[in-house]
């Protein structure tokens, strides 16, 4: 925590589109943009395109296979983006996968109660952000460990799942969530254009507005965050109350997509996030790195490779594999580049 | 600031090491309150089910509990043993545990004699750790991404290589893990001498109190001349070492299993050592306590089934308990910092 923490991210991607860089000649430009975390991790995508399209043919970039992949990866997507706020906040988040299951398990079984819809989602929502309070209530007021306390929110919010539903959940059909999970917007699937619009908002707000500075500040350096005038408590309230309702809000995208909501639903989900986050140069033990776009590049690799494993038949085991050397690689990259070191 | 590498959450948490483990009489009183109220949290559970189903105080409970107990009690020494080093967590111990019981089934499987199946399990698990340490110690990375990574890459390989697993049904290990001594089953016996030998080695030894002060201040005991490198490998391994020694037990006691079987245990085991007070700020726990933790934990579920309420519950109280434990464990530490 002693290096590397003032100094904001460096080097994010696409200069010019997003972010206020220095002008620079543009080779120099893409040559600097692969030192940083974003730039290393789309040079890991483009070779796994690459992997791809060598592998399996012209069919891996088709229209149907992008709409197979783009369903896939775009709830995990909005549920990475707004938890990414706690852990840039240095808060991480771990109950965002039981909450993905408790938010579609409570939208499920109100919807078949027959209440309205649009009501239920804001119950569920409301959920949420009770859940993201509690956390934050404990975390923050107790100054207890994050991880430890998100781990029994994780541990309670899956008992609930499982005693709400004990047999088969009801299935409930609701059209406009159905359309908007399921269809396709210009040959692309709707959902993946909400996902990477929340991304692009959300990488808005990091790099370029001060909430976003404040953030960053808070889990770059607490301390400092706090000298500077800035309320550390109240910046980790609202990341948490983010990261948690992002996770209701994707509860109930699955309840449109899968038209149910079974009591294991999301298990392992935040897993799966938190790895493709750090692949795409974020830290769960530290805050004040990464960038949404770079959690969007990360999701995107893992989503091609469990693709390829699917289209060639391989065994989906050897994915959490694959995903386990790929993070492993990427933390001792991170490290090697300036990260933090244990010890 | 360089022990915790978990962020504080809370500006005015204490980072000075001095703040946590200046006074050593000070952290054994606060071993005998956790001990008192773990204990006597304990006891009111066990008085509440018995009030309400007054044939909870029978013999069969008490099998359950201590059933229970013996796995998740070796497994629970093992992770107190990283996070008191000041490891943070071992988040593959699930792995360790069915990686270190499929090699002794697979050695019972193939002709070998227990005695030497056993040592087989073991070091299994010893192997598994000192790979994770040494990942931790010569890649300098955070344990809980590499364990996070190991632990997902493990089960991974696992799945790969095999389904399933049975113990012969006639091994001496699988009758031993029928049997019972002194009226509790056999494999409770050595979750008891593993914890009563690893608190003294803790207390009384070299090894622990290097262990203890690695943990407390990483820089300060280096600068003791303690070498760090070794004693994380150490740590690593011998905690490796334990958690294989929980998967012999658990190929007694289970006819087969597969390689998801571990998972449960996860949260259970951390659950169980941060109620202990073995905070994750390293340094300081005493398993005493831990015993007691495990034993509640573990209590738990039976009490559930005899409330008459879903399994599902068991899940929700261990939670809430969590969190009400790490709350606890911060505001006190927040207090004595100031």
């Amino acid at each position: 925590m002693t290096t590397a923490t003032t100094t904001p991210t460096p080097t994010p991607p696409n200069p010019g589109l997003l972010f206020d860089e220095p002008a620079l000649p543009l080779h120099r430009r893409i040559l600097s943009s692969f030192r940083g975390p974003v730039g290393s991790i789309s040079f890991t995508l483009a070779v796994t395109l690459l992997v791809g399209l060598v592998w399996i043919g012209p069919e891996f970039l088709s229209p149907s296979n992008i709409q197979i992949v783009g369903v896939s990866v775009a709830i995990p997507l909005i549920v990475g983006v707004m938890a990414s706020f706690a852990l840039l906040a240095g808060v991480v988040d771990l109950s965002i996968g039981s909450m993905v299951g408790f938010g579609a398990v409570v939208f499920n079984q109100l919807v078949a109660a027959g209440l309205n819809p649009w009501l239920v989602a804001l119950i569920t929502i409301l959920v949420g952000a009770v859940v993201g309070l509690t956390n934050a209530f404990v975390i923050v007021r107790f100054g207890a460990e994050p991880l430890a306390v998100t781990l029994g929110m994780l541990t309670l919010l899956r008992g609930l799942c499982q005693v709400i539903v004990v047999n088969a959940p009801p299935s409930t059909l609701i059209e406009p969530l159905y359309n908007v999970t399921q269809g396709a917007l210009l040959g692309f699937p709707t959902l993946l254009l909400i996902g990477i619009g929340v991304t692009l908002i959300a990488a808005g707000i990091v790099s370029k507005t001060r909430i976003g500075r404040k953030v960053q500040a808070v889990g770059g350096d607490d301390r400092a965050a706090a000298r500077a005038g800035i309320s550390v408590s109240k910046v980790r309230v609202i990341a948490l109350v983010v990261s948690s309702v992002g996770a209701a809000i994707g509860g109930i995208l699955y309840v449109g997509q899968l038209g149910s909501a079974s009591n294991v639903l999301g298990t392992g989900l935040e897993f799966q996030i938190y790895a493709a986050l750090m692949i795409g140069g974020y830290s769960i033990t530290r805050g004040g790195v990464g960038n949404p776009i770079g959690g969007l590049l990360g999701l995107l690799v893992v989503a091609g490779i469990t693709n390829i494993l699917n289209i060639t038949f391989i065994d989906p085991d050897y994915l959490d594999l694959i995903v386990a050397i790929i993070l492993l690689v990427a933390v001792l990259v991170d490290r090697l580049r300036g990260g933090d070191a244990f010890e | 600031m360089t022990t915790s590498l978990i962020t504080p959450a809370d500006p005015a948490a204490p980072v000075s090491p001095g703040g946590r483990k200046g006074r050593p009489d000070s952290r054994g009183a606060t071993a005998w309150r956790d001990a008192l109220s773990i204990a006597g949290v304990w006891l009111l559970l066990i008085v509440a089910t018995t009030i309400v189903r007054p044939d909870f105080l029978s013999s069969q409970t008490l099998l359950a509990v201590t059933f229970t107990m013996a796995i998740s009690g070796i497994l629970a020494v093992s992770q107190a043993l990283i996070v008191i080093s000041g490891g943070l967590l071992d988040l593959s111990l699930p792995v360790s545990l069915i990686l270190s019981a499929w090699a002794t089934v697979t050695a019972l499987n193939n002709g070998l004699p227990t005695w030497v199946a056993i040592p087989i399990g073991i070091v299994t698990g010893a192997a598994w750790g000192l790979l994770n340490g040494l990942i931790v110690v010569f890649g300098k990375l955070n344990p809980i991404i590499v364990t996070l990574a190991t632990g997902f890459g493990g089960l991974a390989i696992m799945l790969i290589f095999f389904k399933s697993a049975q113990i012969p049904s006639t091994s001496e290990l699988r009758l031993y893990g029928l049997g019972r001594f002194l009226g509790l089953p056999n494999v409770f016996w050595p979750m008891v001498i593993v914890i009563v030998l690893a608190g003294l080695a803790l207390t009384f030894t070299r090894w622990g109190r290097h262990l203890r002060a690695v943990g407390g201040n990483a820089q300060a005991a280096k600068a003791r001349g303690i070498d760090l490198r070794r004693m994380r490998l150490a740590t690593f391994a011998g905690a490796g070492a334990v958690a294989g020694l929980a998967g012999v037990m658990f190929s007694a006691v289970n006819p087969s299993f597969t390689p998801a079987s571990g998972a449960g245990f996860q949260l259970i085991v951390i659950g169980a050592v941060i109620l202990g007070g073995i905070s994750l700020s390293g340094g300081k726990g005493n398993l005493l306590v831990l015993l007691l933790s495990v034993g509640f934990l573990a209590t738990i579920p039976t009490s559930i089934a005899f409330f008459g309420l879903a399994p599902a519950w068991a899940l929700v109280f261990q939670g809430a308990l969590l969190i009400i434990a790490v709350g606890i464990d911060g505001y006190r530490l927040k207090r004595t910092a100031r």
